[in-house]
């Protein structure tokens, strides 16, 4: 699996969302992304990526794109 | 370690006592922090665990970048091993309390034997319930050997029989509790670890209130809240006191930019139940008699109490009240807070000051109490850190070399 697809399998497995929903989503747009949410989400990336993300990341990840770039800062490219 | 009989207690998740197995692991041993990390996948993959917020926190708390966090922070200059066999008397208070201390233990590299208050919210059954289907597992069958879940009605003699049979107990629960506990005989070597009733305060910068960004102030009302309401003011940690410090004008000024924002945040969260406010009445008329100086300021729904002093008295927590009864004051050279605190402070939060500065206070005053500052909506996050205590430590021994 490369890299952008073990995280948009994170979000679609976290949230069940649509694959087409997560260009543009951003946290608190859906019920599932709520703080709890949140929680899963990071949880799943980190072991997805065997990373440990600092807490400013954790609050500054506020939508699919900017995670991307969020991640890049852990050597997790994504073409 | 004796052998511990099968007593009348209802197993909920692990072995039996009598099966128990009471070989100790190093700290962060491979398979405990398996178990413990498919725990936390587990919750957090469940749907329902978005109602429990709570659990939700000690499943994400349990995550594997976490834990290899925490073993780093440990260090491996000295070789540990758990001291053998914990229990663990969790408290009813909190309700997810059980299983911090369960991991605290296991993460220690101890044999764990976990009481389980008996009538606890549906987070905790969550909780076991997730816990009990891991440990039939084969791949899991290090730690159910170590592990004993249970639950039973109150019983001295039964908890007498566990504690004599133990290396460490961790107590939680109220002074009288405690007491009764700590009476109760141990073998020679037991660590008694114990976890009393505690008071929490709270240090809030009126000129950073004024000067926040309408976000910063937001997140700090949520965080304020989470502190406070999402346990009824019940935990040792929740805040009771709010300390201000700024001129008067500011203070005042910062008072009704909170407390306005807070009421806008609490508007979104549903009714309050009745009783509750019938609780901080009567508490507030029990103040007015009891406390010198008491100037309550007029509440909007009932939600929030508060009391104004100018000087607070001494014994000021054993005013406490629940529900979000709070008493207010200004303090800027925190000769006030230096007056009031004993042993039972534990958690300060802050807001717009420098927490290491209030840390270093605590220290060069040589304060009896404060154990933590955070900032406000980190009240609640237990870690291996404590009451002051270091938890993994306390409950590893050292096997030492020259």
């Amino acid at each position: 699996m490369s890299n952008l697809e073990k995280y948009v399998s994170a979000f679609t497995s976290t949230f069940l969302v649509d694959e087409s929903a997560l260009a543009h989503l951003k946290y608190q747009d859906i019920a599932a992304w709520d703080s709890v949410g949140h929680m899963s989400l990071m949880a799943a990336l980190e072991e997805a990526f065997g990373i440990e993300m600092d807490i400013d990341d954790i609050i500054e990840f506020s939508s699919f794109e900017v995670g991307r770039t969020i991640l890049s800062k852990y050597n997790v490219q994504m073409e | 370690m004796k052998h511990i009989d099968d007593l009348s207690v209802r197993v909920i998740a692990g072995c039996s006592l009598a099966d128990l197995q009471s070989k100790a692991l190093p700290p962060y041993a491979p398979e405990a922090v398996a178990f413990l990390t498919a725990w936390s996948k587990q919750l957090l993959a469940r749907p329902d665990i978005r109602a429990y917020p709570d659990a939700a926190s000690f499943a994400y708390w349990c995550r594997p970048a976490n834990l290899a966090r925490l073993q780093r922070e440990l260090g491996s200059e000295r070789l540990r091993i758990g001291r053998g066999v914990a229990l663990h008397i969790a408290p009813s208070n909190v309700p997810v309390n059980f299983a911090y201390s369960f991991a605290f233990g296991l993460l220690a590299g101890n044999v764990n034997i976990v009481r389980v208050p008996e009538s606890l919210p549906a987070q905790a059954d969550v909780l076991c319930a997730v816990a009990h289907d891991l440990l039939i597992q084969a791949k899991h069958a290090r730690i159910a050997a170590m592990t004993t879940l249970l639950s039973y009605p109150r019983d001295d003699a039964l908890t007498q029989r566990l504690s004599a049979a133990v290396d460490v107990r961790l107590l939680w629960g109220g002074d009288q509790t405690i007491q009764n506990l700590r009476r109760m005989p141990t073998s020679p070597r037991c660590v008694d670890i114990a976890f009393a009733d505690r008071y929490s305060l709270c240090l809030l910068s009126a000129p950073a209130v004024l000067a926040a960004e309408i976000k910063v102030l937001q997140a700090l009302t949520v965080g304020f809240y989470n502190d406070v309401f999402l346990l009824d003011q019940n935990a040792c940690s929740s805040p009771h006191l709010i300390i201000w410090q700024g001129t008067v004008q500011e203070v005042e000024a910062a008072q009704a930019r909170f407390w306005s924002a807070m009421q806008v945040l609490l508007n979104t969260k549903g009714q309050s139940p009745g009783i509750h406010a019938v609780d901080k009445y009567t508490h507030l008329c029990r103040t007015a008699i009891l406390v010198k100086g008491t100037k309550a300021t007029p509440t909007a729904d009932n939600r929030v109490y508060r009391v104004a002093l100018d000087e607070l008295p001494e014994n000021i927590a054993e005013h406490r009240g629940r529900f979000g009864f709070f008493f207010e004051t200004i303090d800027n050279d925190l000769a006030q807070l230096r007056r009031i605190v004993n042993m039972r402070y534990q958690t300060l939060t802050c807001f717009g000051v420098d927490e290491h500065a209030l840390a270093e206070a605590v220290v060069l005053h040589g304060l009896a109490g404060i154990d933590r500052v955070v900032p406000v909506g980190k009240a609640l996050e237990i870690g291996v850190i404590w009451d002051g205590y270091d938890l993994i430590r306390a409950m590893s021994r050292i096997v030492a070399t020259q």
